[in-house]
């Protein structure tokens, strides 16, 4: 019934949030709680639908549907395992947050233009998981990157929030014109190959949908093909946040708690490595030559693409969390800590690919969907504390565990989750320490095989920092003296049900790990997708290695015990603007004044365009037309006159001129 | 023999002179609407009748004038000239409906916008170069009175700056336009003023204009192509634009940018393209295209970037769209062609909504210097939601019509000129950038109080703009009923040219 070739169910996936959208603009006002209820049962009737066609499909099929649309390109869905296991996450956790915004919403006039963006916004999303063509990909991609920019500047009558709005515009931008960039190329050189008579594809329309890629990707020029995959990993690098475009996520956190859980945590955010994981074979096909260029800085045999992944994604996962430690703002704690985690899940497909092949897939996208539960489950524990106690600093807060019960439990939760605390060997913990664990242990087999440890490095001592900050947060929060006067209450049910069941997903999630890895790594194969096989025999893994990443989330939880329950150590000379490593930090690196103020305003602004402001006004302008050919202009016109001759001489005259100035171009450029 | 052209000319020639002659502001802007809506039913038949599928001209017609010259009015349109018809028939009306509270010697006004779509009508349709020309010319008289009158403080320096500036363009390409003609009929021993006949001819001349520096090929094309870069305008020729854009009333700025530019990039198509295989050095005049286009794209976003005046930004953004014009059109793809006409279609509708904006705002705040404005959002809810959506649909966003056009000009003219592809790719960035942070600071953020009170734009105002914003994403989701027409015209158009054209840069 949802699969069939001409079903019209899956299309019904995007359709429906989209009439959500268009119905709650114009009718949301008239609507009781600002039509919430037309996103609700869209995106309801979307989640239905997802299942349907998962329980369909499982475990070996696919749908694909595809239609002409304009020029060579073609407008078709693809759902495979990958794009289901992220339709059913998404429609889940943009169906609850949708619900838990009913409460948390419920004073804002503005609901209705809120919910018919994050409708929108849903669709939008929708259509990046369900492209079957990269075109259509980008398209979605960016439709969702405009539905983040209006929901960060929701509150735009706050200088701080147009600013952030424009900031996460302007940095994903710059992927998006990468990932564009990527695209261009890939095109060309289909294009050549088809020309060349080496590739045919069914139909032009069809050139650019995944499949094909993927075909033609062994026969394009591998150096070309290195250079398309870093080009779309740009485009990821914008869209998840990583290193050096990461700065607008924290900002972000200016838009609505809600907003925050569903974009800038569990959905959006994972767009770039559901483009990586997407367009994984290609990644793959890259050649090894780093490793055979520089040997002593680059392992051997490992695809220049996963290896630049892997150290993009390693070296966000590490540098996030240094951050995380410091900030007070509880939501920006908790945006660097999505940074960071997205890192892990680009490790994860950069190590693990490059010595499981498409087993890494499963490993990133698993922790992709834990994440989404836990991380939604954190953003919306922190807007139910933020709407208890009006501020967003934890130092402002503390003992509210006693006042709210469910937000601080499910909370625990979800540190818990996000620290990966669970017990080896039993195989029992929260969802976070299956798809963590793997990954750790995925770079240490790549490790192993490469002799590179330093992702390896990289997702430990992100691991024991990850565990540090976010108990800190916890204990700052929940325990102690009450720092504000403000009377906290739990949040009402409408809020705190949600809660329930994201706390329920973060610990027991983990337990689909082995059907999930599974069902994963076939996907390329259902696609026709011969990958590279990366069989071998899997080293041994020490027992420590094993251990590590609880011993690192136990140890994260006792430091923070320590400092921040107990108080056994005194922080404030640690925490002090003296301090040049803790400055560095709480000024992010000075990431925001070199991004914004160097680049955006004075290089760009106050250089480039004002020169050339100068050129246009006072040389082209002022000198060359007003000054020579104006001035000429009208005293051959006033000799003219006075020979009355009329205005044809003037005329004729300028005419010469302009030609004269054409044949100087030209003479410049080497035409004549 | 079909009659559309010429009754779509006619009415609202007709309308122009009634609303001349008419003595009250309701009855003058009632006459604009009806002619000028007559002329869109018209489009919309002629579009309904239009073969897709077919590369050549139709809905011909032809009358005789000075057979001793070879003169005729002769009118057709193919995939070039049917969607500028439509574009022309649809923004129009719409400028009237805009500006439908306009009291200020409201039947010249009217009449003048009637005239304008005379004009552009009747270069979009012209076959015969002759009667091309005197409709070109016919073009800058009314808009020269609709700034000169209706303008801003210094609206005589801008109506004399865009007249002169355009003018000379005009006469050199005039200049190219008889050379062409008279050098034919020598050959051909016929007067004929044919358009395609002349564009025929043009392979068989000889000859230099001045020996050895410039031949005659060389001579007329480069006469022509300067008469319709100014026109777009390209940088460096650029200039009159932010200045005539400035001082211009809405009305006059929307259909200055919305047609009057597309003339100069209708000329690149209709004459430039098929001229360029048979000049004598076609690989150089591509490069100078090139360069121009992209030039066009960078200087036109970092001087967006520079301004201070919200219209001025708006009149730099226009440069740089119109030089995907270019570009598109010097790589000589039939996808890059068909992405640069769909370019001139899409900015037609986007800059409508940009000028109306300023309009709108100008009106309310008196003020459209970005600083002084501020948090106007507050109280201009309406205003916002069109705006945006103009804004979002000007910077390329995906689902919008300037995004088809600017992708297929990306995609297909990198493998004829991959460096100046990069380097347009460059501005997209800048270009998000200007327009967003203009929103910012004019729109969003805390309200300037010293704004005082300020009021939304009035239903009609926002309502012209809200169809426009109907038609870019219809034709941003959908762009095949005039994406199609414009890939079959082109693909013949560029036969010619593959093979004489290789990589450049």
């Amino acid at each position: 019934m949802f699969s069939e070739p001409d079903s019209i169910f899956p299309a019904l996936i995007v359709l429906l949030p989209v009439l959500a959208f268009v119905l709650t603009l114009f009718l949301g006002k008239k609507l009781p709680h600002g039509g919430a209820y037309l996103p609700i049962a869209a995106i309801a009737g979307s989640f239905i639908i997802s299942l349907g066609v998962f329980l369909e499909i499982y475990p070996d099929k696919i749908v694909q549907q595809s239609w002409p649309w304009f020029a060579n390109m073609n407008i078709g869905i693809l759902i495979d395992p990958l794009a289901v296991v992220m339709l059913m996450m998404v429609t889940f956790v943009s169906l609850l947050i949708h619900i838990y915004a009913v409460g948390y919403m419920s004073h804002d006039p503005a609901k209705p233009r809120y919910f018919a963006e994050t409708a929108l916004f849903t669709a939008a999303m929708l259509g990046v998981v369900l492209s079957d063509n990269i075109l259509q990909f980008f398209i979605s991609w960016e439709l969702v990157g405009v539905c983040s920019f209006l929901l960060i500047g929701f509150w735009y009558h706050k200088p701080s929030a147009a600013a952030a709005a424009k900031k996460a515009f302007l940095v994903t931008r710059v992927g998006d014109v990468l990932f564009l960039a990527g695209i261009v190329l890939l095109y060309v050189n289909i294009n050549e190959i088809i020309a060349s008579g080496r590739f045919s594809v069914a139909s032009d329309n069809y050139l650019l949908q995944f499949s094909t890629m993927f075909e033609a990707a062994k026969l394009i020029d591998p150096t070309q093909l290195t250079y398309i995959t870093l080009l779309f990993f740009g485009g990821a690098i914008g869209k998840s946040g990583q290193f050096p475009l990461h700065g607008w996520l924290p900002d972000a956190m200016e838009g609505p708690t809600t907003v925050s859980a569903l974009i800038h945590a569990a959905t959006m955010v994972t767009a770039g490595v559901y483009l990586v994981a997407r367009t994984f074979p290609m990644f793959v096909a890259t050649p090894a030559t780093l490793g055979e260029l520089y040997p002593s800085f680059f392992p051997a045999h490992v695809p220049d693409a996963l290896l630049i992944v892997a150290y993009i994604g390693g070296f966000t996962a590490l540098f996030a969390a240094t951050m995380g430690l410091v900030m007070n703002d509880i939501k920006r704690v908790l945006a660097y800590s999505t940074v960071s985690q997205l890192g892990y899940m680009m490790l994860a497909l950069g190590t693990a690919g490059a010595v499981l092949g498409a087993k890494a897939v499963g490993i990133s996208l698993f922790h992709l969907i834990s994440h989404a539960f836990f991380k939604a489950l954190l953003f919306l524990c922190a807007g139910s504390v933020i709407h208890a106690v009006g501020t967003n600093d934890i130092r402002e807060m503390g003992g509210l565990f006693k006042k709210m019960k469910i937000t601080g439990t499910t909370m625990m939760i979800a540190a818990l989750s996000l620290a990966g605390i669970g017990i080896p060997f039993l195989n029992i913990g929260t969802a976070g320490f299956f798809s963590k664990d793997m990954i750790i242990e995925g770079s240490f087999e790549y490790g192993e095989k490469t002799g590179d440890m330093i992702p390896y490095a990289f997702a430990v001592i992100a691991a024991l920092l990850t565990s540090i900050y976010i108990f800190r947060l916890w204990f700052m929060a929940f325990t102690g003296k009450p720092r504000s006067e403000r009377h906290a209450h739990e949040s009402p049910n409408v809020m705190t049900r949600p809660l329930m069941i994201l706390a329920i997903l973060a610990l027991f999630f983990g337990f689909t790990q082995v059907g999930f890895y599974g069902y994963l790594e076939k996907n390329f194969e259902l696609m026709g997708v011969e990958m590279a096989g990366h069989e071998g025999e899997a080293p041994e893994i020490p027992v420590i290695i094993i251990l590590l990443p609880v011993i690192v989330g136990v140890l994260g939880f006792l430091i923070s015990y320590a400092i921040y329950y107990k108080r056994w150590l005194d922080m404030s000379k640690i925490i002090s603007s003296s301090n040049p490593l803790y400055k560095l930090l709480l000024n992010r690196y000075y990431e925001p004044k070199i991004g914004a103020d160097i680049i955006g305003v004075k290089l760009t602004h106050d250089v480039v365009a004002q020169s050339g402001e100068f050129v246009d006004r006072k040389i082209i302008d002022g000198l060359v037309i007003d000054n020579i050919i104006g001035k000429t202009t009208f005293s051959l016109g006033e000799a003219a006159r006075k020979l009355q001759t009329g205005v044809v001489q003037n005329y004729a005259s300028v005419t010469l001129l302009g030609v004269g100035l054409l044949l100087i171009v030209l003479k410049l450029v080497g035409g004549i | 023999m079909t009659a559309y052209i010429s009754l779509m000319i006619a009415i609202p020639l007709i309308g122009a002179i009634l609303a001349f002659l008419t003595k009250t502001r309701q009855q003058a802007r009632a006459v604009a609407l009806v002619s000028s809506g007559i002329s869109l039913l018209i489009s919309i038949i002629m579009l309904s009748r239009f073969d897709s599928s077919l590369a050549g001209i139709q809905l011909d017609e032809i009358h005789s004038w000075i057979p001793s010259l070879g003169i005729t009015l002769s009118f057709g349109v193919d995939g070039i000239g049917m969607p500028l018809v439509l574009l022309s028939c649809i923004v129009i009306p719409l400028t009237v409906i805009f500006a439908w509270g306009e009291t200020k010697e409201p039947n010249k006004f009217y009449g003048l916008i009637l005239l304008e779509l005379v004009g552009v009508l009747g270069v979009f349709t012209s076959l015969d170069f002759f009667v091309f020309y005197i409709f070109w010319e016919i073009v800058l008289i009314p808009m020269y009175f609709l700034i000169s009158i209706w303008g801003g403080p210094r609206k005589d320096y801008a109506a004399i700056k865009f007249f002169i500036y355009t003018h000379i363009a005009s006469l050199v390409m005039l200049l190219a336009i008889f050379a062409l003609y008279f050098n034919a009929w020598q050959i051909t021993r016929t007067p004929d003023f044919n358009m395609f006949h002349l564009l025929k001819n043009y392979s068989l001349l000889d000859g230099w204009l001045i020996t050895n520096v410039i031949s005659i090929k060389d001579a007329i094309f480069i006469g022509l192509l300067f008469g319709f870069i100014v026109k777009m305008p390209a940088v460096p020729f650029h200039t009159w634009l932010p200045d005539a854009h400035v001082e211009a009333p809405t009305a006059g700025s929307v259909i200055l940018a919305a047609l009057l530019l597309k003339m100069g990039g209708y000329g690149l198509f209709r004459v430039i393209l098929p001229l360029l295989p048979f000049s004598d050095s076609p690989g150089k005049m591509i490069t100078l295209m090139a360069i121009i286009g992209v030039l066009s794209i960078l200087y036109g976003t970092f001087l967006a970037l520079a301004q201070r005046d919200l219209k001025k930004m708006v009149a730099y953004s226009s440069i740089s769209h119109m030089g995907y014009v270019t570009l598109g059109a010097a790589a000589l793809v039939p996808l890059s062609v068909s992405g640069a006409m769909f370019q001139q279609f899409s900015h037609g509708l986007i800059t409508c909504v940009l000028f109306m904006s300023c309009g709108v705002i100008q009106h309310s705040a008196g003020t459209r210097i970005i600083g002084d404005l501020g948090g106007i959002a507050k109280y201009m809810p309406k205003l916002t939601f069109v705006m945006l959506a103009g804004f979002l649909a000007s910077l390329g966003l995906p689902g919008m019509s300037g995004f088809i056009a600017e992708l297929l000009v990306l995609l297909n003219s990198y493998a004829n000129l991959p460096t100046f592809v990069i380097l347009a790719l460059f501005g997209i960035v800048f270009t998000a950038g200007y327009h967003l942070w203009a929103m910012q600071r004019a729109v969003f953020g805390t309200f300037n109080e010293k704004l005082g009170h300020i009021h939304d734009g009035a239903n009609y105002e926002i309502a012209s703009m809200a169809v426009l914003v109907l038609l870019i994403i219809f034709f941003g989701l959908y762009p095949n009923p005039v994406l199609n027409m414009m890939t079959t015209t082109a693909t013949p158009l560029v036969r010619d040219a593959a093979g004489l054209v290789g990589v450049i840069v």
